[in-house]
């Protein structure tokens, strides 16, 4: 509940404040919310199994997102962050397609 | 894939969940998970379904650590996600986002956008304004086709004219005056330079014919009784010499005892008009 309620307060905090993202991590900010949203899914899906644990989810938030931004990084010096990033949305959209099917078969047993 | 998980997920999930999973997402649930994992949600029982494992997590809210990280870490996600979402539907900075290859791309076809317009505009601009000046030069024809037209209609006698200009009254109280006699005083008029002549209200233009008419004379038709008044527009100075000159239009007429009587004047007004006629076979030659 309070995890919800964390997520909420962020939506409303962001859309509230509307801060200047600074040009740095502008391009890498998409791709991390990608991958947090993945680390989410798969957090979930640890819960309903009962296999949820906080300092993995911690560790698999954080990481994912620092990996997905240095992977966008990289290929922006490498001169291919278009593609690169687009791989990356593509890797993370089905990890969390497949983590989003095991929560299904928890939630609505189908 | 995940259809394909769905078939074939149909007869484990009851037996053991944990195994499959697991092996499914290695970095998301590692070794040590099923020991560790428990105080979140599975502490009280052990065989929970997800479902009421997730309607547990939810309610009563409990304030325990790991819910309060998550919590932050959530905040995180939404705030980003917020800002993502924002700073992306801003309309006037679409371009934020967008990568230098895409900016440079984007600048190219803005820069060749831009001369083309130039280019069109260009034209349309040289266009307008030979348009422009073409109208000046159909505006300046008009003028003076107009200006002509008054002066060929002073000629022509179909519009009123006024000038420096003479007035000569012959008293014929005999009616000895001839039309012919009438005729040369027109003429000399005209060799003297008169532009405009009408001759009792009646205007004398080049057709212009005098008969006898009993004791008068009559002019294109009009009879004209004595006193013949002319009101000739021209160089007063050229007129009255030229009718006084000896031998001239004045003596003839005083040998008639008629009695003749010039006046210069600054200002005569010629307002007797004609029709303009269409000549019925010639036409213009000037295109």
């Amino acid at each position: 509940m309070i995890a919800v309620l964390g997520l909420v307060v962020g939506v409303v905090a962001g859309l509230l404040v509307r801060p200047e993202v600074p040009a740095v991590v502008e391009p890498y900010l998409p791709i991390a919310v990608v991958a947090a949203l993945d680390a989410v899914f798969g957090g979930l899906r640890a819960m309903l199994d009962g296999i949820f644990d906080d300092k993995v989810f911690v560790v698999s938030f954080l990481s994912n997102v620092v990996v997905a931004a240095l992977i966008v990084f990289l290929g922006d010096k490498l001169g291919v962050g278009a593609q690169l990033s687009t791989g990356v949305v593509v890797v993370l959209g089905i990890r969390i397609f497949s983590n989003a099917a095991a929560i299904r078969r928890h939630v609505f047993r189908a | 894939m995940s259809e394909q998980n769905d078939s074939n997920d149909g007869n484990g999930r009851n037996d053991q969940p944990g195994n499959r999973l697991r092996r499914e997402l290695p970095a998301e649930v590692p070794a040590p998970a099923p020991e560790a994992g428990q105080p979140a949600a599975g502490e009280p029982q052990q065989r929970l379904t997800g479902r009421q494992r997730l309607v547990k997590g939810l309610w009563p809210p409990r304030f325990t650590r790991a819910q309060l990280i998550v919590a932050v870490l959530l905040f995180g996600l939404g705030f980003g996600l917020a800002v993502q979402v924002a700073s992306n539907s801003d309309t006037d900075s679409a371009l934020r986002g967008a990568r230098q290859e895409d900016l440079v791309r984007i600048l190219d076809e803005l820069d060749s956008r831009t001369q083309r317009l130039q280019d069109e505009k260009q034209g349309l601009e040289k266009q307008r304004q030979e348009l422009q000046s073409s109208s000046d030069q159909a505006a300046e024809a008009r003028r003076q086709t107009a200006e002509k037209e008054r002066q060929l209609g002073i000629l022509a006698g179909t519009v009123a004219a006024q000038g420096p200009g003479i007035t000569m009254t012959i008293e014929d109280t005999k009616g000895t005056v001839q039309a012919d006699m009438l005729l040369d005083a027109i003429q000399e008029l005209r060799a003297a330079g008169a532009e405009a002549i009408q001759v009792n209200g009646v205007r004398v233009v080049t057709g212009t014919y005098f008969t006898d008419a009993g004791k008068s004379v009559s002019v294109d038709g009009n009879k004209i009784n004595a006193p013949y008044r002319f009101k000739v527009i021209g160089k007063p100075q050229d007129l009255e010499p030229a009718l006084n000159i000896p031998g001239g239009v004045v003596q003839t007429l005083e040998k008639e005892q008629a009695t003749v009587t010039v006046e210069r004047s600054d200002k005569i007004v010629v307002d007797a008009l004609r029709q303009a006629k269409r000549p019925d076979y010639a036409r213009s030659s000037s295109q």
